[in-house]
């Protein structure tokens, strides 16, 4: 009896319904439309691109080569590129610290409380993402001045940020019954996260630091442009200037830094993975 | 005197959800090994969990040696949790921890946060463990990953934990529905001969009424939140159980 009265209403299906599909399709739509809008908004000349390309080229070919080797190779240089790897270090290593806090807190399966503690978490995480490191850094120099410092503190705000974010989605992903058996043998939520949450993430937050000092060493480079400390000062004063084959030279030797400590820590992760 | 006084406990884990737990009363004595059957969904897990308030009641008492534990504080609640063992049916064991360490996690209610965080379990602790261990058998798998073992040795490790918390009260949540019948025949025969060597009472949730009959001695019928039975093993039959796990004939 109840089978035939469920079969007639189960026969009913359609692919479209009203309310979602609109909502579906129309999302795509405005997609479409604003790409439409933003490349005409650029007035891209495609007729040009050819020409300009080769133009391109040719002040590259004529300004910036040969670039000037024995400015990245002098002694004062080298210890500009020292600091900037200094910095990194300090900041990833301080915005790694302050993000296993801000994952723990900012989990919503393991944080001491979810009405207050948690949002808490979550608001500074977003804080810190929310801001480009370079605004950070800009902020601390005009409080502290030039130098290292406001350099390592824009760093460990923005280590603190991208990789809090990452820590507290590993910790909501982890198997809760390890968690369970823990509180169920007497354990304080210390000793919960010790034993019950830590061996689970640590692979992956091992991964993750190695990640965030990646990035770290990237913003670096940088921060020093507005007067954070690093290399990047250098890169700000051979633009103004206007010493084309030191800059050259500068970027160059940044590309090179950068593409070694990728290498280096993609195989550092690749091994730590493999540890699982 | 029971050691264990359950009055009318009910349980929801929404306060707009069902009622799981529709007022159940029993009362465990302190050589028994209770039987909770029922059908899947019954609210057997919910009941278990209630006991050591992995899961919040709603209404009730539940006495333990006298004390309520409906009404304990966060340190009180954790101080009984520690007479409390419990062994799960997925083990719950931590898989990238040792044997040894897993075993010893069992302590972590009487153990401080910086030993915690170093594992520098007292040495009496570390004795105890290598004899558990070597009462389940696992004398050669110490240092191996909890994960590197079978299905039944990892519930030996979970019983290794349980007893290594020196527990008035085990809580078996379907211990041996991951194993296969050979192994939880022997896995079932191992926890009854521990607990009667330690002399605790058990309380546990099983879906094979065989396996419930053969090693319980008191069972409890749980159907749809509600108790349909509660006695000696030697009086449940066959109609009783149908009736629990209520056969719908269409
Ligand atoms: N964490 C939870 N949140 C909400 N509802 C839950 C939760 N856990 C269980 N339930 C619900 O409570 C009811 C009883 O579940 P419980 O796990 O206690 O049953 P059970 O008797 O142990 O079943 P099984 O034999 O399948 O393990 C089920 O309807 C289930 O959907
Ligand atoms: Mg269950």
């Amino acid at each position: 009896m109840a089978g035939s009265a469920g079969r007639a209403t189960a026969l009913q299906w359609r692919r479209f319904r009203f309310p979602q599909s609109l909502i579906g399709h129309g999302a795509w739509i405005a997609v479409l439309a604003f790409l439409a809008f933003s490349v005409d908004h650029l007035e891209i000349p495609l007729e040009r691109i050819p020409d300009m390309l080769g133009r391109m080229w040719q002040v590259l070919a004529s300004r910036y080569y040969p670039p000037d080797l024995a400015y990245i190779l002098d002694r004062d240089y080298l210890d500009y590129v020292v600091e900037t790897i200094q910095m990194a270090y300090l900041g990833a290593l301080f915005g790694l610290l302050l993000s296993v806090l801000l994952g723990w807190f900012g989990s919503f399966n393991m944080t001491p409380s979810r009405r207050f503690v948690y949002p808490v978490a979550r608001l500074f995480t977003m804080g810190f993402r929310a801001v480009h490191e370079m605004i950070w850094a800009i902020l601390f120099v005009s409080i502290l001045g030039f130098g290292m410092l406001p350099g390592v503190l824009a760093l460990t705000f923005f280590c603190a940020g991208f990789a809090g974010k990452l820590f507290a989605e590993e910790i909501e992903a982890i198997d809760m019954g390890p968690v369970e058996a823990m509180r169920a043998a007497g354990a304080n939520l210390f000793q919960t996260v010790v034993f019950g949450v830590f061996p689970q993430v640590r692979v992956a937050f091992t991964g993750i630091s190695i990640y965030t000092w990646d990035v770290a060493f990237r913003a670096a480079t940088v921060v020093g442009f507005v007067g954070a400390g690093g290399m990047g000062w250098y890169l700000k004063r051979a633009v103004l200037q206007i010493e084309t084959e030191r800059v050259a030279a500068i970027i160059l030797s940044i590309v090179a830094l950068v593409i070694v400590s990728e290498i280096v820590s993609a195989y550092a992760r690749d091994r730590v993975m493999r540890m699982k | 005197m029971p050691i264990l006084e359950v009055r009318e406990l009910r349980a929801r884990y929404t306060s707009s959800g069902p009622e799981i737990l529709k007022g159940v009363s029993f009362e465990v004595e302190a050589d028994d090994f209770f039987a909770i059957i029922g059908p899947s969904g019954a609210g057997k897990s919910t009941l278990i969990r209630c006991i050591n308030r992995l899961v919040e009641p709603t209404a009730g008492s539940i006495h333990f040696y006298g004390t309520d534990v409906t009404t304990l504080p966060g340190r009180q609640l954790r101080i009984l949790r520690r007479d409390i063992g419990m062994i799960f049916q997925e083990f719950n064991l931590i898989n990238r921890m040792s044997v040894m360490d897993n075993v010893l996690s069992g302590r972590l209610g009487y153990t401080g946060n910086v030993r915690t965080l170093f594992r520098a379990f007292p040495r009496a602790d570390i004795e105890r463990a290598l004899e558990l261990l070597q009462r389940v058998g696992l004398q050669d798998h110490v240092d191996k990953r909890a994960d590197e073992l079978s299905g039944g040795q990892r519930q030996r490790v979970g019983i290794a934990r349980a007893l290594m918390q020196g527990p008035r009260l085990m809580l078996l949540d379907e211990p041996t529905s991951a194993l296969d019948p050979k192994i939880s025949r022997e896995v079932m025969g191992l926890i009854k001969t521990m607990a009667e060597e330690f002399g605790v009472p058990c309380l546990c949730n099983i879906h094979d009424v065989r396996l419930a009959m053969e090693f319980c001695n008191k069972i409890i019928g749980l159907q749809d939140g509600v108790k349909m039975f509660d006695g000696p093993t030697g009086e449940m039959d066959q109609a009783k159980l149908d009736q629990i796990y209520a056969m719908e004939v269409l």
